[in-house]
């Protein structure tokens, strides 16, 4: 349905005049540039992040768990603008469960507190405690993880049984190993895993501290390569560059189609309004570490990047070019500011989350029952998010010199290809 | 391309007249709220008598009769109300769990219900109360009992939600998009964002219905999950997937200034699959003939859908917006 919107024709005949397809492949160019600085700073600071983890591991104690901490929180920067290169690019939507995939059983992993429960109907393997069990069977097949490393994480435990909750490997189950559940409830603090968990021989506490070092270590080697893999796509030559390039209809509507969907249905819709009304303290993104507020917050700047073609990298150099903000000011001044004014207010928005999570505020507070001032804090990030994507809807159509728009459509030609 | 030629057609004649979305409002939305609330009021005042199972079952099946043709809508006052009047899909078991926490701590909550709307979605509206009422690990209660008031209360704010959407949508959002384009309306600045904006919700609803209350249950070949299906355990999976499917259809012909033929014969297909369909809870699913039933009605709900964008959605000369399912 999200590519639906965009597959309409008319973007094609707004570019069928020279002067703009110029500009679209520019746009274009742009667009594709910013992808691969921010998968690049994603994989650096990855990377800075699997270096942080290898000290924990091969001298635990509470400055290299606080410094692997600290790294996680740096690289979750970059990558969470990425995230509005998800819809609309097929190769990074196949790609991305391995690395965010969320919210997650997190028993399947490690040991959780008695309150979590054990299997549920929806997930039998919901307390399976990888970490803990060198043997198991995993629908029907006895599982041999006496050595955990990146295979088995991926190729076996990853969404088991085609559980999606089963989130093996990626940024999430990374924060639970360095954090652990936050048991603080709608109250004051994040998880609070200690350092000892990594410690080895005696010191070592909740057990399998070997096992618990590989997992964290196999899952940040993972994160580091697919991350290498998704920057390459969108290298000169890459794949997900190329296939942006193939048909500039087509390429703007993807970007388009990202900004859209990240702004509505994921984050607006799926992790900030229905958080907060299941008034759930698990319900935030990042619910082990609590820094909810800078995943939202991020999402909203991933997505003016990409319209104002200008995005900062973690060096503080500038990568920018023409822009989707140019196009749609030669076509329509007007909603060209509209669309700029809606991404500032909703950054805005978001902003003021970030900032009174900063100030002590978590997120996790914000969601409780009848916490009013929680509740007006996310719904006017999820407001400022819902109106953005209207004007993100008039950009289509917009781009779309109206009236004309039918000849073309893929969905006329082509009934079936909106359900591909 | 052979649609081509239709639509080429179609532009031949007059533009649209752009009455769909008055009608729509005065034959589909509104009359619906109306509905919904009367039938809301009944459930409350019934299960305020007895809040036992078998007395608030009748009310409770005939009150989610009555949501189900409004129950996709996911704009205005249903941007948001649409979700604590029916909280599904529920993979984690928000819901159960939830419900559990209640009982057990025997919060003081249920028998206020006016304080009510302060809970988690997960325990309030159609599927909290279908948990109650129908599932063996809850509804073995007695009246007097801390359940039974928590029946009773959840019916009387799904009665406030019914009441408030039904005033919010008549006073207030009915006339924004019938308004729409006129000074002072910021949400639609044109005819065509109103008139797409409806039309995005049926195509929703029927992506819904199809990948969700359908394609949750089915699963895949080797692995389906009939425990997912919605509303299984009132027996309410397949006539949810009907009532959608009709509600779609309804609404695409208010928005629609013409005869639909092909929309009309699409929703006979939905009418023949679902009359085929053994077990209206999904439960057989894991057979491989219920899988097939399945799968033909799914496949006429796809049909009807494509047959709304063909005869409604080209003609007008729009596509969708973004919906709320968007995302993961």
């Amino acid at each position: 349905m999200l590519r639906t919107i965009l597959t309409t024709t008319a973007i094609g005949i707004a570019l069928a005049s020279t002067a703009q397809a110029q500009t679209a492949a520019e746009v274009l160019d742009t667009y594709a540039d910013i992808a691969e600085a921010n998968y690049g700073d994603s994989l650096e600071s990855a990377r800075g992040l699997q270096d942080a983890v290898n000290a924990l591991i091969e001298s635990p104690s509470a400055g290299t768990m606080a410094a692997a901490r600290e790294a996680w929180l740096e690289a979750r920067v970059p990558y969470q603008q990425t995230e509005v290169f998800r819809f609309g690019n097929p190769i990074v939507d196949d790609w991305e469960g391995k690395v965010n995939a969320w919210p997650l059983d997190e028993g399947l992993i490690d040991y959780v507190d008695g309150a979590y429960g054990g299997p549920t109907d929806a997930n039998q393997l919901a307390a399976l405690n990888v970490i803990a069990n060198p043997n198991f069977t995993l629908s029907g097949e006895e599982i041999d993880a006496s050595e955990i490393t990146p295979e088995l994480l991926e190729g076996k435990l990853h969404e088991a049984d085609g559980i999606e909750a089963n989130v093996a490997t990626g940024y999430h189950a990374i924060e639970f190993l360095l954090w652990g559940q936050d048991l603080n409830g709608h109250g004051d603090g994040a998880g609070n895993r200690p350092w000892t968990d990594y410690a080895q021989g005696e010191d070592c506490t909740h057990g399998n501290c070997d096992r618990r070092a590989d997992y964290l270590s196999a899952a940040t080697d993972l994160l580091v390569s697919d991350l290498e893999w998704i920057t390459g796509q969108w290298a000169e030559g890459g794949d997900a560059r190329d296939h942006l390039m193939q048909d500039e209809q087509a390429g703007l509507s993807a970007i388009l189609t990202g900004m859209g969907s990240l702004s509505y249905g994921e984050t607006a819709g799926e992790r900030m309004r229905l958080g907060l009304m299941l008034n759930d303290p698990e319900e935030e993104h990042s619910c082990f570490a609590d820094n909810t507020h800078n995943d939202h917050f991020y999402n909203g700047v991933g997505i003016q990047n990409v319209y104002l073609g200008r995005y900062v990298r973690i060096d503080g150099e500038t990568v920018s070019g023409p822009s989707l903000s140019d196009l749609v000011a030669a076509e329509n001044p007007d909603l060209d500011q509209e669309m700029r004014a809606k991404l500032n207010n909703a950054v805005q928005a978001l902003g003021q989350i970030k900032t009174a999570a900063e100030a002590g505020f978590a997120y996790d507070e914000m969601l409780a029952r009848g916490n009013e001032g929680g509740e007006a804090l996310i719904m006017g990030g999820v407001d400022g998010l819902i109106d953005q994507t209207r004007s993100i809807e008039r950009v289509v159509a917009a781009l779309d010199l109206g009236g004309i728009e039918i000849e073309g459509s893929d969905s006329l030609d082509n009934p079936d290809a909106v359900f591909q | 391309m052979r649609y081509l030629s239709i639509l080429v057609l179609s532009l031949g004649f007059a533009a649209p007249t752009f009455a769909g979305v008055d009608q729509s409002l005065d034959q589909h939305i509104l009359p619906g709220f109306d509905r919904f609330a009367e039938s809301a009021d009944a459930l409350a005042k019934t299960a305020a008598q007895d809040c036992r199972p078998q007395a608030v079952r009748p009310a409770y099946q005939a009150a989610f009769d009555a949501w189900m043709p409004l129950a996709d809508l996911r704009l205005g006052p249903s941007e948001t109300g649409a979700l604590s009047v029916g909280f599904w899909p529920d993979p984690r078991g928000f819901t159960p769990r939830t419900l559990t926490r209640l009982v057990a701590d025997e919060d003081p909550i249920a028998r206020d219900p006016e304080g009510y709307d302060d809970v988690s979605i997960a325990a309030r509206g159609f599927f909290a109360l279908e948990m109650l009422l129908f599932d063996p690990a809850f509804s073995h209660y007695a009246p007097g009992s801390y359940t039974c008031d928590l029946v009773a209360t959840i019916a009387a704010d799904l009665e406030h939600q019914a009441d408030d959407l039904k005033s919010d949508w008549q006073t207030g959002f009915a006339a924004t998009l019938r308004n729409a384009g006129e000074v002072g309306n910021a949400t639609y600045l044109s005819r065509d964002e109103a008139l797409r904006a409806l039309y995005t919700q049926v195509l929703s609803s029927l992506e819904f219905t199809a990948t969700k209350r359908l394609g949750e249950p089915m699963g895949t070949f080797a692995r389906p999950r009939p425990a997912l299906a919605e509303a299984r355990r009132s027996d309410r999976s397949l006539r949810n997937v009907v009532l959608a499917a009709e509600a779609a259809h309804g609404l695409a012909t208010a928005l629609a200034d013409w005869p639909v033929p092909e929309i009309d014969a699409a929703l006979d297909r939905v009418h023949e699959a679902a009359a085929r369909i053994e077990d209206p809870g999904f439960q057989d699913v894991d057979n491989p003939q219920g899988r097939l039933r399945a799968e033909v009605l799914q496949q006429a709900v796809t049909g009807l859908r494509a047959s709304i964008e063909v005869e409604l959605g080209a003609r007008y000369g729009i596509a969708p917006g973004f919906n709320a399912q968007d995302g993961d």
